[in-house]
């Protein structure tokens, strides 16, 4: 492997803007992304694109004219994984508040943009893409309208240059049936849950904010600007998608229906721990789901202990398209696990194809960029990745090259130094 | 007009006001020494013995004479109670009947370290050992008529603020000067572990209310052999009125509190400790333990709190009603009968009603689950007056015994009856408004010229109704009685407008009779007869079928909560005692890949025979059994592995994981609060866990006492413990301790910074060895020299650092940066004491040198990292690198969820690292054994060990990997494919009872929302405030 790294230097471009030479990926095991596999691959890559991609057994293979060759025989190729849903960039120690970016004061707040603030200079990052995880959808919380996602690179000078698709979407948090009230005068410890009792007064102000926008949206002279209004433009005219974070079945219900009340083209329902109960719903809708960390203990006590694990399987089978996020605890450095989500969906119920599927095309297509990037397949961008073994699996996930947009990424970081100055101390190889 | 009996008092309640001798009068004095006769009676004298036709004499309030053979006085008041009871009034044992409301302070945020009590009593705000309920009684009428309408004569009542919370006292439920109305000025001593109205911090968790308990009474002990008063000061010894009331109370009855049934166990634990068995005021869930239960030998105060019905018409919310609440809504009116059937003494109490009235509704519901008439008696009267004590004076009926009684319409338990009097010390007080005489029944009636018709007359006493009956057409009369006069209404089918009627009542004849008015204001006259029917029988058997009706109900199981199992299908309380030496499972798994994690390796198309617990072989090919019950699993193409150990675990932890309130907390113990039924501990076993190391949190230099247990899902608290294990502390270095990320008014207490935190340790590990040097030269003391010496005070936080300094106790310590781990070696190697494992370690890799030579082990995350400031420098090839510089390195979770994926956390290291697999495999097995020295019993697959074994589908570092079975001591904990029965069974019985749930809506009753639920869970930071508030 030591060797292999020398080897690669030559071309390694610590971020780079474009791609300058030509790659062609030899041999490889391809997991497409689209459900198949080459086992023999010849993926070609000029200008950042995906120029070809041949199943060796079948077609003959012409060697073009390519800067570099590089031989894959044996390892595995996938499509750089996807992580939706995510606030990679927006925090960087979780108990200090000054390195934290993702949740701005006000309930209503659709103009409240994350690319801004994305760090790309983020520690985390770094540790993240060695994984396989090349692109993310840096994602606003809190409130109730929490704001305008964005979905970057995770490799850029800085946001500008990181950003891959500006303002994709608006984020919902769809209000709660029932919340917890706190135990102290001061709500700092809470305690047992009871009904939202201002829950009918939020729905009915979200309805009436979202009459509204539209209405604003389709008047011809705006009196007065409304940058909230402007902000969820996109969702009427299905250039943005409404990202409607819910995890109960009742709410689930109420956020479709609200979103085909409201005439809003594109909807995602993200976390989702009870949508296997109204897949018909959702399915007829064609309201897809971006499902909550895989590996979460089930809601309650009843529930099948593996429920979590095998949730994405029954959306599956429920023909729900959907893919994996890893929302949750310390989610930022939590990122580079996002593979084993989906290794442990596919121990569970879907197959190592569809898994991928779900890291990869699915989210792609969710978030509205599968023209572009996804899956291994010409004609889109070269974002992809070489591991010498199954990279959904802990146990042999070793990402040794990976390009964005056609560029090698440099795969070290802080951590990895680390260990190099320790082993050094120490004397040990 | 069935029992027609007048018991109309002309001598009114002023003329019995009990006479208060040293009491100035006002105006002229009125002795009265009146002897009351209440003849031909059926008197219950007690649960067992019943008079029929007899007489009961009372005088001053007393009881002179009860019996057949009874010679009346000249000159008494004779009530002459043909066809009616005397029962002994009701007792309730448990109270807070006159007694001042309790007074919550709002402290606000900062810190209370000391006591807000004023004056020279104890350092804990929560032990009110000194409030006597005697001295702040206070009588109220209209409270204690709610007592007295439903049968009560006499209450213990007591200050229910504290932990200790002094004494309380008996007093009757009469009208009166306070001073004759306490019977029993100090009763019983009372317990909880609720800290109350106390706004000190410390204790803010159950195990520190337990540590609090235990240190009192050893502080007592001590106290009471200090030198005399007097020559105290000289001594150096101090007055404590709290420690002072505390012994006094020890002559007592002594009541503990309890809010679940584990919570009974854990009284009696602290009970048997200093050789008391409590009086255990109950849950109403001790039937889902009753063996555990049974043998504390404890006697119990029992409420009938029933829980209602929920709302479960919408199936999305009813996911919110769990399991257990569903089988507790079904099951909790069989908790008395359970009690009876187990010949568990127990009085039972209207506290935790959340409206008294329903007090006599929830009797007979309990009734109609089988609890038998007399055991509801007993517990009424009876067994509180033993239980309190004062078995002479109330509970019976028997001459010299208190004027108590209640005089009934016929059988207590039966719906129908009537309460028509009670007395109390002789003093009568009227339930039911009955100048009224009972009309209710069947009449012959006529007025004017009309034919007979039928007149039927039923209700409640005070809200009569009557129908005239013709034919099968009805006509309903409005009927009205007061004293010996009826009126009756009713319009008639044959007339327009309202006949008026009024008349007299005779009781001797049975007749009503009188003159009347038509609408047309004729006169006219009218009279009724009253007759005997059977129509009574007819709905006495309707009742009995609905008994039998309600008596199905679903199994107890253990634990008493989703993936629980019934133990027996003969009963419904039932557990089968597990004796592993007579009860034992075979097992032999065949043609598997055996990870031994001993020289072998791995072995692959394995035969393993485990059985009484224990791996007995390991061979190429064992063959059949030879146990005829022995079960035989193919293994082909699967792997086996020692059950997963789990270091640092903070699963199955009742109320609180921190007693975070002082900088050291060394004397609370997490073996004090197991908790067997979190759901947790099934999930972990889903994952492969066997053993579970359940640590104290983090928030304090000095934590609390570790506790190992095996995941034995189904078993008790002690069940669960890992027999013979060493015990272990938990330390913790940094920003928890230092409170850096507790918000900003957390700055009071020491250490705010990691200089701080060395002193901590230094300064108590210097008292430590002061105190172990004190207690070894008072132990080498001979018996006469000790009693004349002033005596050693046990000190249980010292005691458990005294034991870390004579290897007794090991320390696990959270731990993140260098220097700290640098500062904690240094004070052990000068202490003389060594840190067994640090736990995080997230920067071992940064002192591994170090490490090794003190002899550390360490426990680590595998690869988190960036939630604070402190574990910036947090690398995943900390393991590997550990492991490569020799030392014992575990992963572990600090993490419900986490902990049933570490085989997943291990492999970590095979790509963090390089490490060889079965390297990583140990880090969850064999290591964390070694770190908690059980490796000679578990932590590899060897003959002679614990079985306690994984299958697996898979290579078990893979993420593919899927648990197929758990086992322990060689019994199946957890099987995929009884995991899936016990899914459709679950579903099955929840469906069943939503159901009932249902149907009981239907009848009018009333129901609660479900509401979600979530668990807490906890890891190192969790701090619980005030915990206990919920309750």
């Amino acid at each position: 492997m030591r060797k292999f790294f020398l080897l690669l230097t030559t071309f390694i471009t610590i971020t780079a803007s474009a791609q300058t030479k030509s790659i062609l990926l030899m041999n490889g095991i391809a997991h497409l992304g689209t459900d198949s596999v080459i086992q023999n691959s010849y993926i070609g890559i000029k200008n950042g694109k995906i120029t070809e991609v041949i199943d060796a057994s079948k077609t003959k293979v012409e060697l073009g004219n390519y800067d570099e060759k590089i031989d894959a025989t044996g390892k595995h190729i996938y499509p750089g994984i996807i992580s939706p849903n995510s606030t990679l960039g927006l925090i960087e120690m979780e108990s200090i508040r000054a390195t934290s970016d993702f949740k701005e004061v006000g309930s209503t707040l659709p103009n409240v943009r994350s690319l801004i603030a994305y760090n790309t200079d983020s520690k985390i990052i770094s540790t993240v893409r060695t994984n396989g995880v090349l692109l993310a959808q840096i994602t606003p919380r809190g409130g109730i309208i929490s704001g305008t996602s964005s979905i970057v690179k995770l490799d850029g000078w800085n946001w500008e240059d990181a950003a891959y698709k500006i303002d994709d979407g608006i984020h919902l948090n769809w209000p709660k049936m029932q919340i917890r009230k706190y135990l102290d005068e001061d709500n700092i410890y809470p305690g047992p849950y009871e009904k939202n009792k201002n829950y009918t007064k939020q729905t009915a102000d979200l309805k009436k904010l979202f009459f509204d926008a539209k209405a604003y949206n389709e008047t011809e002279v705006v009196e007065e600007k409304n940058l909230r209004f402007e902000a969820m433009k996109g969702l009427f005219n299905g250039t943005q998608t409404l990202f409607i974070h819910t995890d109960n079945a009742k709410e689930i219900i109420e956020a479709v229906n609200f979103s085909k009340q409201n005439g809003i083209k594109k909807t995602t329902v993200v976390g989702g721990k009870d949508s296997w109960m109204v897949t018909d719903l959702l399915r007829e809708n064609y309201i897809s789901v971006i499902v909550a960390r895989v590996h979460s203990l089930p809601e309650h006590p009843e529930d099948d202990v593996n429920l979590p694990y095998k949730l994405p399987y029954l959306l599956q089978q429920a023909g729900v398209l959907f893919c994996l996020d890893n929302s949750g605890d310390m989610e930022a450095m939590e990122t580079r696990n996002l593979p084993f989500m989906a290794g442990t969906a596919a121990a569970y119920g879907l197959t190592k194809e569809q898994a991928l599927k779900a890291i990869t095309l699915s989210t792609a297509k969710i978030l509205g960029i599968d023209n572009s990037t996804g899956s291994i397949e010409a004609g889109k961008d070269a974002t992809l990745f070489i591991s010498t073994g199954d990279v959904l699996d802990m146990r042999t996930n070793n990402v040794e090259l990976a390009f964005i947009k056609g560029i090698s990424i440099d795969l070290n970081n802080d951590q990895k130094k680390l260990y190099e100055k320790y082993k050094k101390k120490y004397d040990l190889k | 007009m069935k029992n027609l009996v007048t018991l109309v008092f002309t001598l009114l309640i002023g003329c019995f006001s009990l006479a208060q001798e040293t009491f100035p009068v006002n105006g002229t004095t009125n002795p009265n020494h009146t002897v009351y006769a209440f003849t031909n009676a059926k008197i219950i004298v007690d649960a067992d013995e019943t008079i029929d036709n007899a007489t009961l004499l009372i005088k001053d309030g007393i009881i002179i004479q009860v019996g057949t053979k009874v010679s009346i006085p000249k000159g008494s008041v004779i009530f002459d109670l043909k066809g009616k009871s005397i029962y002994p009034a009701l007792i309730d044992a448990y109270t807070n009947y006159g007694m001042p409301e309790n007074k919550t302070i709002y402290k606000g945020m900062l810190p209370q370290m000391g006591s807000n009590t004023k004056g020279a009593y104890g350092w804990n705000q929560a032990v009110k050992a000194e409030t006597e309920a005697f001295k702040i009684f206070a009588g109220n009428n209209l409270s204690a008529d709610e007592f007295r309408k439903l049968g009560f004569g006499a209450v213990l009542t007591f200050q229910k603020d504290g932990i200790v919370r002094g004494s309380g006292t008996i007093v009757s439920l009469a009208d009166g000067k306070e001073n004759l109305l306490i019977l029993s000025d100090k009763a019983a001593a009372l317990f909880s572990f609720d800290k109350g109205c106390s706004t000190q911090d410390y204790p803010s968790s159950l195990m520190g209310t337990i540590a609090l308990i235990r240190q009192t009474y050893l502080d007592a002990d001590w106290y009471k052999n200090q030198t005399p008063l007097a020559s105290r000061r000289e001594t150096g010894g101090e007055v404590n009125i709290s420690l002072e009331a505390f012994n006094n109370l020890q002559m007592l009855p002594q009541i503990f509190e309890t809010t679940d049934k584990f919570n009974v166990l854990r009284a009696d634990k602290i009970g048997k400790e200093f050789k008391i068995n409590y009086i255990i005021k109950g849950s109403g869930t001790e039937y889902q333990s009753l063996d555990d239960i049974k043998a504390t030998n404890c006697k119990f105060i029992i409420p009938l709190n029933f829980p209602i019905a929920y709302d479960v018409e919408d199936p999305y919310d009813a996911i919110n009603v769990s399991l257990t609440e569903l089988k507790h809504w079904e099951m909790a009116p069989a908790n008395p009968v359970a009690m009876e059937k187990y010949f568990i003494p127990f009085a039972l109490t209207t506290a935790d009603l959340k409206d008294k009235k329903d007090f006599w509704k929830n009797l007979r519901k309990a009734i109609s689950y089988g609890l038998s008439e007399k055991q509801a008696l007993r517990s009424l009267t009876s067994t509180p007056a033993e239980l309190l004590n004062i078995s002479d004076k109330l509970g019976k009926l028997k001459s010299g015994m208190i004027a108590n009684f209640i005089i009934t319409s016929g059988n207590l338990f039966d719906e129908k009856t009537i309460i028509y009097e009670n007395w109390i010390q002789g003093n009568p007080y009227k339930i039911n408004d009955y100048s009224t005489i009972d009309v209710r029944g069947n009449y012959d009636f006529a007025y004017g010229n009309k034919r007979l018709y039928q007149l039927k007359i039923e209700g409640e006493p005070d809200k009569l109704k009557g129908y005239i009956l013709i034919d099968t057409a009805k006509t309903p009369v409005n009927v009205i009685v007061f004293g010996n006069s009826v009126s009756l209404n009713f319009n008639p089918k044959d007339m327009k407008g309202t006949i008026r009627l009024s008349g007299t009542i005779n009781t001797e004849s049975l007749t009503m009779n009188g003159k009347g008015q038509t609408p047309d204001g004729e006169w006219l006259d009218w009279s009724a007869t009253f007759k005997l029917i059977t129509e009574i029988k007819k709905e006495s058997v309707k009742k009995d079928s609905v008994k039998k009706d309600v008596l199905k109900y679903g199994q107890v199981i253990y634990p008493f909560c989703a993936y629980g199992k019934p133990l027996n299908d003969r009963d419904g309380f039932n557990k089968i005692i597990y004796d592993l030496k007579t009860r034992y499972d075979a097992i032999l798994i065949k043609h598997v890949t055996v990870w031994t994690n001993e020289s072998e390796g791995v072995l692959k198309n394995q035969d393993v025979y485990i059985t009484e617990g224990r791996i007995v072989r390991i061979a190429d090919d064992i063959g059949a059994p030879k146990l005829a019950f022995a079960k035989v699993i193919d293994g082909t193409g699967k792997h086996l592995t020692a059950g997963i150990i789990d270091e640092h675990s903070h699963i199955a932890i009742a109320n609180g994981v921190n007693e975070s309130t002082q900088a050291s907390s060394s004397e609370v113990r997490i073996g004090d609060v197991i908790n067997p039924e979190d759901i947790n501990i099934y999930r972990q076993l889903s994952g492969g866990v066997t053993t579970s190391q359940l640590l104290h949190g983090s928030s304090n230099p000095i934590g609390g006492q570790s506790a190992l247990i095996k995941l034995r899902w189904g078993k008790s608290p002690e069940e669960m413990k890992f027999a013979k294990a060493d015990g272990f502390i938990k330390f913790a270095l940094g920003e928890n301790v230092k409170q850096s990320n507790a918000g900003d008014f957390s700055t009071l207490r020491f250490p705010q910074t990691r200089m701080g935190v060395e002193q901590v340790y230094y300064d108590y590990f210097t008292r430590a060895k002061e105190y172990d040097a004190k207690q070894k030269s008072f132990e080498a003391l001979s018996e006469k020299v000790k009693a004349t010496t002033t005596p050693f005070r046990r000190n249980l936080e010292l005691e458990a650092l005294a034991e870390i300094l004579n290897q007794k106790r090991f320390i696990t310590c959270h731990s993140y940066v260098q220097s700290e781990l640098n500062m904690l070696m240094h004070v052990a190697d000068s202490m003389g004491f060594k840190v067994n494992t640090f736990t995080h370690i997230l920067e071992g890799y940064k002192v591994a040198d170090k490490m090794k030579s003190h002899g550390a082990g360490a426990s680590s995350f595998s690869d988190w990292w960036a939630y604070k400031m402190e574990v910036q420098d947090a690398i995943p090839y900390n393991a590997a690198l550990l492991t490569q510089m020799g030392i014992t390195t575990a992963i572990n979770s600090d993490d419900a969820e986490m902990g049933r994926r570490l085989n997943q956390e291990a492999a970590k290291s095979v790509k963090y690292g390089g490490m060889s697999e079965e390297d990583a495999l140990k880090m969850v097995t064999l290591n964390p054994a070694k770190l908690l020295h059980i490796d000679k019993k578990v932590g590899s697959i060897k003959v002679g060990k614990d079985a306690d074994v994984v299958l697996w589908s898979d290579n078990p570092l893979s993420i593919y990997a899927k648990v197929e079975k758990t086992i322990i001591d060689g019994h199946i904990y957890y099987d995929t494919e009884e995991d899936l029965k016990l899914r459709q069974e679950i579903q099955k019985e929840r469906a069943r009872i939503i159901q009932k749930m249902l149907d009981e809506k239907k009848t009018g009753a009333a129901t609660q929302k479900p509401v979600v639920k979530k668990q807490k869970l906890y890891e190192c930071e969790s701090i619980e405030k005030e915990y206990l508030r919920e309750n």
